[in-house]
């Protein structure tokens, strides 16, 4: 296991990539987020977006899987988020676009309310295919201790 | 019965800030919190009960994510009983990003929350011509009254266009 004393800030974690099919856009978009543009191919065409496009909702569940994946494939102790200071939805994601992430530790702190754990702050991007970046964000982490 | 019309369906100029509206109640499953986990976050406090208890956590819990994903859920279901012209889509603004998001306490199998949101500011910023900026706060409480997750989102609205009158939708 990588536990919160192995990390120092700096440190990168690349995940492995995903691609996103029509049918799980649709999928996502009836259970949570029925909106026109993301379930209706010519309602999309007239939308901001210009295509039908995943939910942002379901981007940010897609990076979470992506992370947890790593997370499992490095032992790193997760002990779950507090929250996320901030997360902008920088480009659409369409069918069939394919996503990777990248994040980094850019601090280190000890925990005052739990001796068992540690935090770290992540500066997280999920990129497309085309290396354009569809989301950055900056979360909190707990870390097990030793 | 409420019949103000949702953010979306009114013109930017049209919407106050200060507006407050209790828009939504979820109860979370063990099923489906377990179904989110397996699908988007499976780390073993969001998926296996077992393991759970043995964690930090000491019990199964909701992702996250999946707390984010009923909130937009509650939200376009409340716009859609409010107002008609939503499923137009073509003055759906979509979400910039957001910013302070913090889960507060665990969301557990049986939990019931509720969702506010209050519009906390305008921005005078105008994008792709015309689109401004709605920023609002968004909390959920659980049944014991306790504050389990909050946020502040920022949503693109239509600006009224030259000439244009009334509300952006028709309202039912």
């Amino acid at each position: 296991m990588i536990y919160w004393e192995d990390i120092s800030p700096g440190r990168t974690f690349e995940t492995a990539s995903i691609t996103i099919s029509r049918e799980e856009i649709l999928e996502f978009a009836a259970e949570f987020d029925p909106q026109p543009f993301h379930l209706n191919s010519q309602a999309a065409d007239d939308s901001i977006f210009g295509g039908l496009c995943a939910s942002g909702w379901h981007i940010c569940a897609l990076m979470m899987r992506l992370m947890a994946d790593t997370f499992k494939r490095e032992g790193l102790a997760s002990m779950g988020s507090p929250g996320v200071p901030e997360l902008r939805w920088r480009k659409p994601v369409f069918a069939e676009d394919t996503l990777k992430g990248t994040f980094k530790v850019s601090e280190c702190r000890e925990s005052k309310s739990n001796p068992a754990m540690g935090l770290m702050e992540l500066e997280v991007a999920v990129c497309n295919q085309e290396d354009k970046t569809v989301i950055e964000m900056t979360s909190t982490m707990m870390v097990a201790r030793k | 019965m409420n019949k103000t019309p949702y953010i979306r369906t009114r013109w930017f100029e049209d919407i106050p800030v200060g507006e407050f509206h209790v828009f939504g109640t979820h109860t979370f499953g063990e099923k489906e919190i377990i179904d989110f986990g397996n699908k988007y976050d499976p780390q073993p406090f969001h998926v296996d009960p077992e393991l759970a208890r043995d964690s930090a956590f000491r019990g199964l819990v909701a992702s996250g994510w999946h707390i984010c994903a009923i909130w937009m859920k509650m939200m376009v279901t409340y716009m859609e009983r409010y107002a008609t012209g939503v499923k137009d889509g073509r003055r759906n603004g979509a979400g910039v990003g957001f910013q302070d998001l913090r889960w507060i306490k665990p969301v557990r199998p049986g939990h019931t929350l509720t969702f506010t949101y209050e519009i906390v500011e305008k921005t005078d910023q105008v994008v792709r011509g015309k689109w401004g900026v709605i920023r609002s706060r968004n909390e959920a409480f659980n049944q014991y009254g306790e504050l389990v997750f909050s946020f502040v989102i920022d949503i693109l609205a239509e600006r009224r266009p030259e000439g244009g009158e009334g509300t952006g939708a028709v309202i039912r």
